[in-house]
């Protein structure tokens, strides 16, 4: 089972329309619930008048931020950094679409009506958008809080993570050349299909019933349990399934609270789904970034040091802002070596919505800036970039500076493997010889390398995963697991895996899946943890089980345990294979011998086994991650000089997840990411003005459709292995390879045409040169 | 979930059968399918007629369900993904998406799956891009297209396999 192409197990359900997604679920007496927003980008709430409102015939209920309580909530909530923000906006807004009251009324015309007639007096105060604006001394505050230990005279820093080692000075004065640049990513957004939605329904029980579409139910239980003050038990969240979420469903939205307790307070069920225009106007897009790269390379092209400083807009509330720069420091320091460092990492508050976590979660940003930086060094050098690449790629068993190790990283493989397969030199060459001898030509092909490394899983909330396996009388098994499907294939993943631990098919197992009250805690489909965290899990239920088994049809059989093996739902003893008892005769026994015990197995799994907790977000220091996956990627694309229009034509992945344990699964994972890359490099941009969103709709923001589709080839490194009864070692796939492909495309673009891109989307002038009569 | 307007019963002939819905004008095919029949296969993305998730079939021909009004279906004949399966059996296009890896979070597949399955039943034979336009107006997010693309054209060749070796 591992290892195959298995088709993903909700193929049917999603197939036929009979899926249900959370707009999908309807009650009979359903209120509708919708949202006041802000109008401002910064301003004092001084009164929010919500009699004429409350007037509106059929309106339930209409909630501020003084029904909201006192408690605030944030992505990261430490000691360093405290939550910030409120689920209502309470004494003041700070960004344009901030959610100031929500109204749940019979329909969703009468919950407009209402909002309408809601009159909120607001004293307007100065706004700043732009991150070099806002650090500026005589920038507004947008909020009263200081890092104690910012010595930079820089306003409006939500948060700062530093990380030096080594001499960089000394590094810098040795050089043979040094390079400094600066390259800007622009801001975008996830666009998952099925937009935000929630229903809460508190029943006559007093429990609080979630329907959301999120990336895992323990964290936003945790959420509610906290912004509602209601214990854990007395919440629930359900399974639906996710129409995509891309790291942009994690958060606690204000929705979800405000649905929450406005039926609390009716006792009837409450849904709100977010209109697109809000989605792209309002809620939490990716992070733009800009950074500076500084880099000091020897002669032969060995990275000597680096100085690099990043600045990312974080919004008006931290949100994820504080994770992503301490990521941009670790996806600088997995693919190479750098002897010498000194790394800072900001995050701005700015008058913008709030950022979240999107793919790859500061790894496009960075990628895009150190590899795009390598071809421009190797270049000056009359190296390949290739061969810079090899010289400076981390190999196997190599010490990252944070004390973790890459293991077994299959770096150089991934590189030479897809240099190889592509011929890359040969059209690397080619493309550069063609341009210096015919410059008018206006079509041109181009190629381009990009190399990346993830993180496996690490530590926060909630840590760890939990599972449950329980036999029926025939043998066939029923899991618990709390792990939520968004897409990616994590029902599919764990079958697979109960089914090769107890050598059964696929249908003899069924899941209970993503709900809090009937499965043990998950890890989420988030920290590219779920497939290691929750599937060592899974796996140590599984064998727990079968260890159960054995032990009933050793009795059986009367022989030891470590003489029996199972297939084909029956346990034989391995020297004499004609000798055997069914599972089902095993079970019945086990619950003779053992008191009416029917076989349940459990299991449990965490990373990073000795840490207390992840990383810090202020250093950096501390262990991250148990594994790293790698990969280099090639992109090839085809430039039109004339309009500036770039197509990629084909891309290539060579990659070191460890192992595939589905490789159907792996390709549509790397498909997805290529595409999303893709429109990264060329077209998507959440366009603001002031605080406003000017392009709030798909076709606005240019996300590739299936006319720009890009044929993909895949190579598998295979570096770990998967065996019957021990934990395994895979590594991450799900947003690792969305980097290395955007810079691959930058420096295609490069390869084809001599322009250079520092900014995203890459932006080619047209130029009637290429006119032609 | 709007406010009461003045409604009429209307007859709307879906998958083969007949509905008699209250239905007020302003309501969207969508609308309609989603809030009042509990058709909930067909989805809502977007609202504006932008990522073909909603997509149904209007006498065969692929529609946005969102942006045409439920009067505008009266008299003609309207297929869902609920009508796709016959007596619980997958069609090939169905069968295809599952086995091709076609489906991630599967909340694009029923608009998709009735723009390929309009294209196949009136084009015997299209070209890659031919099938590249076809679903050119359903966005999905996941997939790249790649093997959605992949899953069309391996049942576009088995039925012209099928049909020459009759």
């Amino acid at each position: 089972m591992i290892g195959k192409r298995i088709p993903r197990i909700d193929g049917p359900a999603k197939a036929t329309g009979s899926a249900k997604y959370t707009t999908d679920i309807y009650f009979p007496d359903m209120l509708v619930a919708k949202m006041l927003r802000s109008p401002l980008p910064h301003a004092k709430i001084l009164n929010i008048d919500i009699s004429k409102a409350k007037r509106v015939p059929g309106v339930k209920a209409i909630i501020t931020g003084k029904d909201a309580w006192d408690i605030k909530h944030g992505f990261v909530e430490t000691p360093r950094y405290p939550a910030d923000q409120y689920c209502l906006a309470n004494d003041r807004v700070r960004y344009i679409g901030e959610e100031v009251a929500c109204v749940a009324a019979v329909d969703e015309d009468t919950a407009l009506e209402a909002i309408d007639a809601i009159h909120v007096d607001y004293e307007e105060l100065p706004a700043v958008f732009d991150i070099f604006e806002a650090i500026k001394p005589d920038a507004p505050d947008i909020h009263e809080f200081r890092l104690p230990d910012l010595t930079e005279p820089y306003k409006n820093v939500g948060g700062r993570c530093a990380n030096s080692y080594g001499d960089v000075e000394q590094a810098f004065k040795e050089a043979y050349l040094i390079r400094e640049d600066r390259f800007e990513s622009q801001l975008r957004t996830h666009c998952y299909l099925e937009p935000q939605a929630t229903v809460a329904y508190y029943d006559i029980n007093g429990k609080l019933n979630v329907w959301t579409s999120s990336m895992g139910v323990f964290r936003k239980r945790m959420h509610l349990s906290k912004t509602l003050s209601l214990p854990s038990n007395r919440i629930r969240i359900h399974k639906t399934y996710v129409g995509g979420a891309f790291g942009g469903k994690i958060d606690l939205f204000s929705h979800e609270f405000c649905t929450s307790l406005i039926s609390i307070k009716t006792g009837k069920p409450v849904k709100y789904v977010a209109e697109r225009d809000e989605i792209f106007s309002y809620f939490r897009h990716g992070q733009p970034m800009v950074i500076d790269l500084k880099t000091a390379v020897a002669k032969d092209g060995t990275i000597l040091g680096q100085k690099v400083r990043c600045y990312n807009s974080c919004g008006a509330y931290r949100g994820s802002g504080v994770v992503c720069i301490f990521l941009c420091w670790g996806f600088l320091i997995i693919p190479y070596r750098i002897p010498n460092l000194d790394y800072i990492g900001y995050s701005i508050y700015t008058n913008n919505p709030v950022r979240a976590p999107q793919r790859g979660h500061g790894a496009p940003q960075m990628r895009f800036a150190v590899e795009s930086q390598m071809d421009i060094i190797a270049e000056e050098l009359g190296m390949d970039p290739i061969e810079i690449r090899l010289k400076n790629a981390r190999r196997k068993g190599e010490i990252l500076p944070n004390g973790d190790t890459v293991k077994n990283a299959g770096l150089i493989e991934c590189i030479e493997e897809a240099v190889k397969k592509i011929d890359f030199k040969n059209k690397w060459a080619k493309n550069i010889e063609d341009r210096k001898n015919d410059n008018k030509k206006r079509i041109r092909r181009g190629i381009g390398l990009g190399i990346s490394g993830y993180f496996t899983g690490t530590l926060i909330y909630p840590n760890n995963s939990a599972a449950i396996i329980k036999f029926n009388d025939d043998g066939t098994v029923k899991c618990h697991t709390g792990a939520l499907d968004i897409g990616q294939g994590a029902e599919t993943i764990i079958t697979q895996i109960i089914a090769e631990e107890l050598s059964l098919d696929v249908g003899d197992i069924e899941l209970i899946s993503g709900d809090t009250d009937t499965t043990p805690v998950d890890i989420g489909s988030w920290i590219s943890g779920l497939t290691y965290v929750t599937g060592n899990a899974v796996k140590k239920a599984a064998i727990d089980a079968k260890n159960q088994l054995l032990t009933s049809a050793a009795k059986i059989l009367d022989v030891d345990k470590s003489h029996l093996e199972i297939k084909d739902k029956k346990i034989f003893i391995k020297e004499n294979p004609d000798k055997s008892v069914t599972f089902a005769q095993a079970i019945a026994r086990h619950i003779r011998d053992y008191k009416g015990d029917p076989i349940i197995g459990k299991g449990f799994f965490r990373g990073l086994k000795d840490a207390e907790h992840g990383p810090s977000l202020k250093n950096a220091k501390g262990a991250w991650s148990d594994s790293y996956a790698f990969d280099a990627q090639i992109a090839e694309v085809e430039v039109d000089m004339l309009t500036g229009k770039i197509r990629v034509i084909k891309a290539l992945t060579a990659h070191d997840c460890g192992f595939p344990i589905n490789p159907l699964l792996v390709e549509c994972q790397i498909d997805g990411q290529v595409s999303m890359a893709a429109g990264q490099a060329l077209s998507e941009e959440v366009i603001m003005k002031n605080g406003i969103t000017l392009n709030p709709s798909f076709l606005e923001y240019k996300l590739p459709l299936a006319v720009e589709m890009i044929e993909n080839d895949y190579i598998d490194i295979i570096t770990e292995e998967y065996k019957k009864d021990h934990h395994f070692i895979t590594k991450e796939v799900g947003e690792g390879y969305v980097s290395a492909i955007l810079a691959a495309i930058a420096n295609a673009v490069y390869n084809a045409s001599g322009f250079r891109a520092k900014k995203l989307p890459i932006t080619l002038k047209p130029d009637l040169k290429f006119l032609t009569t | 979930m709007k406010k009461k307007q003045k409604e009429r019963l209307i007859k709307l002939n879906i998958n083969n059968k007949e509905y008699s819905v209250l239905v007020e004008d302003r309501d969207t095919l969508l609308e309609v399918l989603r809030d009042k029949l509990m058709l909930t296969g067909t989805k809502d993305a977007c609202g504006m007629g932008e990522c073909g998730a909603c997509t149904v079939l209007l006498n065969g021909k692929p529609v946005l369900s969102c942006i045409i009004l439920a009067l505008e279906a009266r008299g003609k004949k309207i297929n869902t993904i609920e009508g796709l399966t016959e007596e619980g059996t997958l069609t090939d296009l169905q069968k295809a998406f599952i086995e091709y890896g076609a489906i991630q979070c599967g909340y694009c597949t029923p608009g998709m799956l009735m723009s390929a399955t309009a294209l196949l039943n009136t084009k015997i034979e299209p070209t890659r891009d031919e099938i590249k336009k076809a679903i050119e107006g359903n966005i999905c997010r996941c997939t790249g297209y790649n093997k959605i693309i992949d899953a069309i054209e391996a049942v576009r060749d088995r039925r012209v396999k099928d049909k020459n070796d009759r």
